[in-house]
């Protein structure tokens, strides 16, 4: 569905690219979690996706990427948009609109859905996300995590096969957090939606993401399963990147010879083996 | 205040079709062109307070007429010392310093500033800008891309605002007063902050371009509003009455 083939990027006016040497397949309802840290080219991967690369931020580009089987290159912004919905990391400069409803609206109207459809459509995303009650609301007067709620909402309602999010809980308390990711699983599971998300709380990418991609310095170095993380503690410590408390306890037991089962990645799964580990 | 923002209500007025809204307020503005009497402009100014305090917007209304005095106060000033026909009216050593044709002329148009940009500032507190672009597009069949350009401009204004002062508080943070009293010490202070304040408002504004695109701007058509904007009894009754106004401004 998705393909990078030896994908590099430098933007105009940097000496460095932003991505280099990039290869890789993502299948139709692929959960991906892509985690790095600043400045490894991770947004600009969310913007190959959409086409925002190379069509309004302009540089060298090379290799190719194919979205649906069309090259991003070739193919303008919108009509990638049909199937490619993104929600950035900056909420506020992605609004277009004053209150909630027209921002919903926006998107909805420009894609010319009938009437019913759209009215459909604006009422599932409002309630999807909770915030029905700020629907005539006037965006500059919400909090930032209201503002991501809506940002977010504005895509969902688009319904788009590949649902790309770079860091969407940057703002949100850690129960709306739980939330985002619980309504991506499900568009993930029930919609084969694929879900792309760029994020920083590598918990969370590990408890829902069944793939994770690491960036480091415009090079992708880590591609396999979110729960294979335990294998590679060395090489994310070494990257910077803090890899869940719930691994470390399990390591550590592991070490102490007090727990010999399988390393767990999730709270659900570290409950497990403390039971198991106090039952001894 | 932000002078801008629209005012939520149910009044008369918030339930006008968007483009009467505009069109009354632009006529309305002519009405207070065409007089040449300084007595209706104060009684299309009252009208208009009056008009707004029946739609619960008399305390914006009171406002915007504040902060248009002060302009037609500056303007009064400069009518009445450089308009120098009909008879001296205050001489002072044989240098005669206003006559009474720069008087009237002052009052005039002190009246008609006040007049003229009065409903037009209201627009804003009774009118949602994707309102107003919406009915534009529907039913003047206006380009959305003007429409959105317009609709853009103001929703951009409160945003630059808050960027502005937070740039200010940052700068603040760091020590650099820009509460002195000394207008040009101010002025040099802030001079700096336009530079960041421009590249972070082209930033936004890229952004938002990015983000329009992606969401199928260039594919919308006349066809794609979801709200309609029809023309009601109400509409065809506001049109009468500011043409009557129009009419009777000319005439008095």
């Amino acid at each position: 569905m998705i393909s990078f083939e030896d994908f590099s990027f430098c933007y105009m006016g940097s000496e460095e690219k932003a991505l280099s040497n990039l290869s890789l397949q993502i299948e139709k309802g692929e959960f991906v979690g892509i985690i790095g840290n600043s400045g490894a080219g991770k947004s600009t991967f969310t913007y190959a996706l959409s086409g925002i690369v190379p069509h309004h931020f302009q540089g060298d580009f090379y290799g190719m990427v194919k979205v649906n089987g069309l090259d991003t290159v070739n193919v303008a912004p919108e009509k990638l948009a049909e199937f490619v919905g993104e929600v950035f990391q900056d909420i506020d400069s992605q609004m277009v609109a004053s209150v909630v409803e027209d921002e919903i609206l926006f998107g909805l109207e420009n894609f010319g859905f009938s009437k019913e459809e759209i009215k459909k459509r604006l009422e599932q995303s409002l309630e999807m996300l909770g915030i029905s009650d700020l629907r005539y609301r006037q965006i500059s007067s919400l909090s930032g995590g209201q503002k991501q709620k809506v940002a977010i909402a504005s895509i969902l309602a688009l319904e788009p096969e590949i649902i790309v999010l770079d860091e969407p809980t940057g703002e949100l308390d850690p129960e709306s957090t739980v939330m985002i990711f619980e309504i991506l699983k499900r568009l993930n599971k029930e919609f084969g939606k694929t879900v792309i998300i760029v994020e920083q709380k590598i918990m969370m990418l590990c408890e829902y993401a069944e793939r994770l991609l690491v960036l480091e310095q415009g090079k992708l170095v880590y591609d396999g399963k979110s729960k294979d993380i335990v294998e590679h503690v060395e090489l994310f410590e070494e990257l910077g990147i803090n890899v869940p408390r719930v691994v470390k306890l399990g390591l550590r037991l592991k070490e102490e010879g007090l727990y010999q089962g399988k390393i767990p990645t999730n709270v659900k799964e570290a409950e497990e083996m403390l039971k198991e580990v106090l039952a001894c | 205040m932000n002078l801008l923002q629209y005012v939520p209500g149910d009044s008369f007025l918030h339930k006008l079709n968007p483009v009467t809204k505009l069109f009354a307020a632009f006529l309305y503005g002519v009405a207070c062109i065409v007089t040449q009497s300084v007595w209706v402009e104060i009684v299309l100014i009252m009208l208009m307070l009056a008009i707004s305090t029946l739609a619960g917007l008399q305390k914006r209304a009171l406002h915007l007429a504040k902060n248009l005095f002060i302009l037609g106060l500056f303007m009064f000033v400069l009518q009445l010392l450089f308009v120098r026909t009909g008879e001296p009216l205050l001489v002072y050593n044989n240098f005669c310093f206003f006559t009474t044709g720069g008087l009237s002329s002052a009052l005039l148009l002190s009246f008609r500033i006040i007049g003229t940009m009065l409903p037009l500032m209201l627009l804003f507190a009774i009118t949602q800008m994707n309102d107003l672009c919406s009915a534009l597009v529907k039913c003047l069949h206006v380009p959305y891309k003007y429409a959105f350009i317009v609709t853009t401009a103001f929703r951009f204004v409160p945003l630059f605002t808050t960027e502005f002062h937070d740039i200010e508080d940052a700068q603040k943070a760091r020590g650099v007063e820009y509460d002195t009293k000394n207008f040009f010490k101010k002025m040099s202070l802030i001079a700096p902050l336009f530079v960041p304040l421009l590249i972070s408002s082209l930033k936004k504004v890229d952004s938002g371009a990015v983000s329009a695109e992606l969401r199928g701007f260039h594919l919308r058509t006349v066809k794609s509003g979801y709200k309609e904007y029809p023309f009601g009894l109400q509409d065809g009754i506001c049109a009468v009455c500011i043409l009557c106004l129009i009419a009777g401004a000319a005439v008095l």
